[in-house]
């Protein structure tokens, strides 16, 4: 074993957004002006800021090499006790450390923890390892042996290999990636682009985000290696405008990557060039569909087109046009670089190699997560995850986004894929989990879903356009207390109409969230409309809090939080809120700990 | 290229759309966004059919669906039927204020139901008047906003400066939704008047400065241009006789 | 080239002419105007539609469809409330509704006193740390109903201080 004591350590402040919304930059700069003080640093420290490790529900994470010291929750404050116990003195600040809810024992290193143990990284694999901005890095981490292992290929092998690990597109409808690539690599015409779709707009999915700021370069060569194979000489990385640090590392890495000869003319002295360019999104959800990306990289308002013929025979400007999404292109890399078997190994039978998901919602250790394809959403929303907040019950898990469903705690042990989403109502999508506890309430989920698609609908299709917004005002009434009897049966009838007639993929799975919420979650719709009532005391018409006098301890906690300052009481004695002033946030039982805020009816509906 | 149409046999072109076949066979399928002069847009959706394809069901939009190959349509179904109705009833609550779709409404025979209506409304947001604005070289209106929220307009719903007064727009129109009046020898039109010109032959008011300027600026002088459409035909009418 | 764009002032037409006059680079220019201007004034649409030779009817069209542009300005302080689906389950409508009635303002409008704009934004990609919320490109996480009108005055103050 080496000797760690004498080695230079490395300090590796995790930069993603999570993160710097949480102050790691001023961490990571306290770092750096400390260090630089010491003498002789250079023997002692370096520092790094790496893209998101995934973790960001106790960031800003610092990690500290060759220890494997993994601190929480780190503050400016907390710089010199690091770098005078850990880096001086080799020893461990155990305040920093995350201590585990359930043994109550410290942890030292991430590795041990179940919400990274139960992982594979495959699209992440340098995510948090490495600094985005440096293309040293990528390469140190076999970055662009794959590129360089595929031009040794010809186009044929290349598209075969993809095909062969069952790669399925993972931005959405799961479409088999290497089919994509062959039919482009069909057409006769031989003016072909390649498309990186980087519009990640699912509500509550962030991990093309985390790719494109924290590994930019594992997106190039993955555009890199399917252009070669399909001849393609222009590239176009599309991304959400909204993204900086993401525009940032990206066009970094573009530019960087053009000094390597590994973009641009003539690459490696081959008779192959590539460019790449970013555009950037305006920022509109309807633009993750392939047919309303391309009109908005042509200039034109983002509405698309029946897609009789796929972007792969007639795409950009009329050209054979490759689109997949940045998660997808993270994998391609892999998938050459160790060969399509080993892909294949991981997985289901029809859904093979992991995906990342954002674990979001009422869970404790939010973050994104990436397993294997086929592992269910209990040891997802559990193991890793740790389970739901504030020792509450678990409701549903919402997947998929806009497009997608609510599954509910019967379907806990559903081994997620492709299919057996599907199957269940749902979707894969992008991959956003969004766990639900008792206090969400699923009539409202579905009309926040609708409500978000009838502002992000592009207009121009009838039944989309239209049928939404009839839809949202069903769910609104319903929300409201004033909804009707035969709502339901409205609501499933007009659904039936916008998922068929609806010219793209933003009509035709619109109706997934109020579908499956009516499915699995039927009776709840029926307290609203029936009795008036919101069981998860979310929807405010319908909704009175009011304290249990047998339960409250007069511990405070409820009036402190209530920022409408309406509960009344002496410390030590019964609470009460005064339902005048009571904005019905939730605030009360949300931190009450004694169970003791009762949701009630709304007095006079 | 011979395809199947409601069990008839009908002749088409690679590449032409399932409308245009049923069209030239006679063969009716229900438009609104759709007008001969413009590729079909796929907006309405009323045209939907039911394709079968190597023994797959599809449903798809016969104004834009490419034919490439042997299909068998269907234009009409039970469950294309349903959707028509619903789409109808949509398009009313978006436009009842149009006659049209108040007598389609009727004829779909969509029963009144608890949602709201468009007061006074009767724009569907077919597009074809932007597209023959576009058509007519100006493009002076457009599709703004998205969504829900979607309108025809010009820019800032100002006077614009690029309108030629020309009417296209208003006379393409299936529901009249675009205001257009004349009086005192002055049209208006998207909250911009015209001063009209008179025909000289007849005297009758037939054109506005701008568009006879435009159509002036496009090409060589004709004799004609001065002249409004019925004494324009007269007057051709008129040189065939000599010429016969 | 720079007699072309009549309608714009010297620093659009330094950004409009920053890209080669093709419509695919309109989105980039608009974007960059925002970024400038905080918000995109009409002159600089007619200059746009002017340089790259497109009708006025088709830059304006853009400009309302794609949610990033503005077309009358924003506050100092613009207000981004996201309204993604983690931060919605986790309180966000509350928020927004405490900051409108702070600020007197809904969703889309600015204070009279140009200070605040609020605007809800669909999701910033850091579930994580949700509820989120953005003032200008600070991002508050984790924002709490009982907090947020502390940030708010927070903002109020400086820019008293600031005049």
């Amino acid at each position: 074993m080496r000797n760690k004591q004498n080695e230079v350590r490395q300090v590796m402040v995790c930069c993603g957004t999570g993160c710097q919304a949480s102050g790691s930059k001023q961490v990571l700069e306290a770092f750096i002006t400390q260090l630089q003080s010491l003498e002789g640093v250079e023997a002692v420290a370096s520092t790094k800021a790496t893209g998101c490790n995934g973790w960001c529900e106790q960031g800003p994470l610092v990690k500290i090499l060759p220890d494997d010291i993994t601190y929480c929750l780190v503050k400016v404050k907390d710089v010199p006790v690091i770098i005078e116990k850990t880096i001086l003195g080799h020893g461990i600040v155990e305040r920093l450390l995350y201590r585990d809810p359930i043994s109550k024992n410290r942890v030292q290193s991430h590795h041990q923890l179940d919400f990274y143990r139960k992982q594979k990284k495959v699209a992440l694999r340098n995510i948090g390892e490495i600094d985005p901005a440096s293309i040293a890095d990528y390469m140190a981490r076999d970055g662009y042996q794959a590129f360089k292992k595929a031009i040794t290929m010809s186009a044929q092998e290349i598209v075969d290999e993809i095909i062969n690990s069952g790669l399925r597109g993972r931005g959405g409808g799961g479409y088999p990636t290497g089919l994509k690539w062959k039919s482009c690599l069909q057409q006769e015409e031989k003016q072909r682009y390649i498309i990186c779709n980087g519009d990640e707009g699912d509500p509550g999915a962030f991990m093309d985000r985390s790719i494109m700021e924290g590994d930019p370069h594992t997106v190039i060569e993955g555009m890199l290696i399917c252009a070669m194979a399909l001849g393609a000489s222009k590239g176009y990385i599309y991304v959400r405008d909204e993204y900086d640090l993401a525009v940032k590392n990206l066009t970094r890495a573009i530019q960087d990557a053009r000094e390597h000869s590994l973009l641009g003319d003539k690459i490696m002295g081959r008779e192959f060039s590539f460019h790449i360019e970013l555009v950037r999104g305006g920022g509109a959800f309807v633009c993750g569909e392939e047919t309303a990306l391309l009109a908005s990289i042509e200039g034109n308002v983002g509405e698309p087109w029946d897609k009789y013929y796929f972007p792969s025979e007639k795409g950009l400007w009329g050209y054979p046009t490759v689109i997949n999404n940045v998660e997808t292109w993270a994998n391609i890399p892999v998938i050459i670089g160790q060969g399509a078997q080993d892909f294949a190994q991981i997985g289901t039978e029809n859904s093979k190699g992991t995906k990342v998901f954002s674990l979001v919602g009422k869970v404790i250790n939010t973050g994104l997560v990436e397993v294997p394809m086929g592992t269910t959403l209990r040891e997802i929303i559990f193991e890793i995850g740790g389970g739901i907040i504030n020792g509450r019950k678990f409701k549903a898990v919402q997947t998929g986004g806009p497009s997608g469903g609510c599954i509910p705690a019967e379907l806990l042990d559903l081994k997620l894929d492709f299919d057996s989403l599907h199957e269940a109502g749902s979707m894969m999508g992008s991959g956003g989990l969004i766990v639900m506890d008792e206090r969400t309430c699923m009539v409202e989920v579905a009309r926040y879903y609708l409500n978000f698609l009838a502002g992000e609908s592009c207009g121009k299709c009838v039944p989309c356009r239209e049928g939404i917004r009839h839809m949202l005002e069903i769910l609104t009434r319903i929300c409201e207390g004033r909804g009707r009897t035969g709502d339901l049966e409205l609501l499933e009838e007009l659904a039936e109409t916008v998922q068929e007639a609806s010219l793209c993929g933003l009509g035709k799975t619109a109706p997934n969230p109020v579908l499956s919420t009516i499915r699995y979650f039927r009776a709840e719709y029926l307290d609203h409309i029936e009795n008036r009532f919101c069981p998860a005391g979310i929807c405010r018409n319908l909704t009175r809090f009011s304290i249990d006098p047998e339960k409250c301890t007069g511990c405070g906690l409820c009036k402190k939080n209530c920022p409408a300052n309406c509960i009344s009481g002496e410390r030590k004695e019964v609470h009460t809120i005064d339902p005048q002033g009571c904005i019905k946030c939730g605030s009360c039982i949300d931190t009450c700990k004694f169970n003791a805020v009762l949701v009630q009816q709304e007095v006079g509906l | 290229m011979i395809i199947i149409i409601d069990n008839q046999e009908v002749q088409v072109s690679y590449g032409d759309t399932i409308l245009d076949a049923a069209q030239r066979a006679k063969i009716h399928i229900p438009t609104l966004c759709h007008h001969q002069a413009f590729a079909g847009q796929g907006r309405c959706r009323l045209c939907l059919v039911e394709v079968t394809e190597q023994g797959r069901k599809r449903i798809v939009a016969s104004c834009t669906y490419p034919i490439t190959r042997e299909i068998t349509v269907c234009t009409s179904t039970p469950r294309i039927e349903k959707m028509r109705k619903n789409l109808v009833m949509f398009l009313y609550k978006q436009a009842p204020a149009s006659k049209l779709l108040q007598s389609m409404y009727r004829d779909y025979e969509c029963q009144d139901n608890s949602l709201p209506e468009n007061a006074g409304e009767k724009c569907m947001l077919c597009n074809l008047c932007v597209l023959a604005c576009e058509e007519m070289g100006s493009s002076a209106i457009s599709l703004i906003m998205r969504g829900t929220e979607k309108k025809v307009a010009t820019p800032y719903n100002e006077a614009s400066l690029d309108c030629l007064g020309c009417g296209a727009c208003a006379a393409i129109c299936p529901t009249q939704a675009i205001e257009l009046t004349e009086r005192d020898g002055y049209r208006t039109i998207w909250n911009k008047e015209f001063k009209l010109v008179n025909c000289q032959n007849c005297g009758q008011p037939y054109a506005t400065q701008e568009q006879l300027a435009y159509i002036e600026s496009r090409g060589p002088d004709n004799e004609m241009l001065h002249c409004c459409l019925s004494c324009r035909q007269k007057m051709t009418a008129q040189k065939i006789k000599i010429f016969t | 080239m720079a007699d072309e764009v009549i309608h714009a002032d010297n620093e659009i037409r330094n950004i409009i002419q920053a890209y080669p006059p093709e419509k695919r680079f309109i989105l980039a220019v608009m974007q960059d105007v925002q970024k400038s201007c905080n918000y995109l004034p009409k002159e600089a649409l007619l200059g746009i539609a002017e340089y790259v030779g497109v009708p006025f009817s088709r830059v304006y069209s853009l400009a309302t469809f794609y949610k990033a542009f503005s077309l009358t300005p924003k506050g100092r302080y613009n207000i981004k409330v996201c309204d993604g689906t983690a931060c919605h389950i986790k309180g966000s409508p509350v928020l927004i509704d405490q900051i409108q009635n702070s600020l007197g303002i809904g969703p889309g409008e600015t204070t009279a006193d140009e200070i605040f704009s609020l605007e809800t934004v669909n999701c910033l990609g850091a579930c994580a740390i949700a509820p989120v919320m953005m003032v200008n490109d600070k991002v508050h996480p984790k924002v709490s109903s009982s907090a947020i009108l502390e940030i708010i005055k927070g903002y109020r103050k400086e820019a008293d201080h600031e005049e």
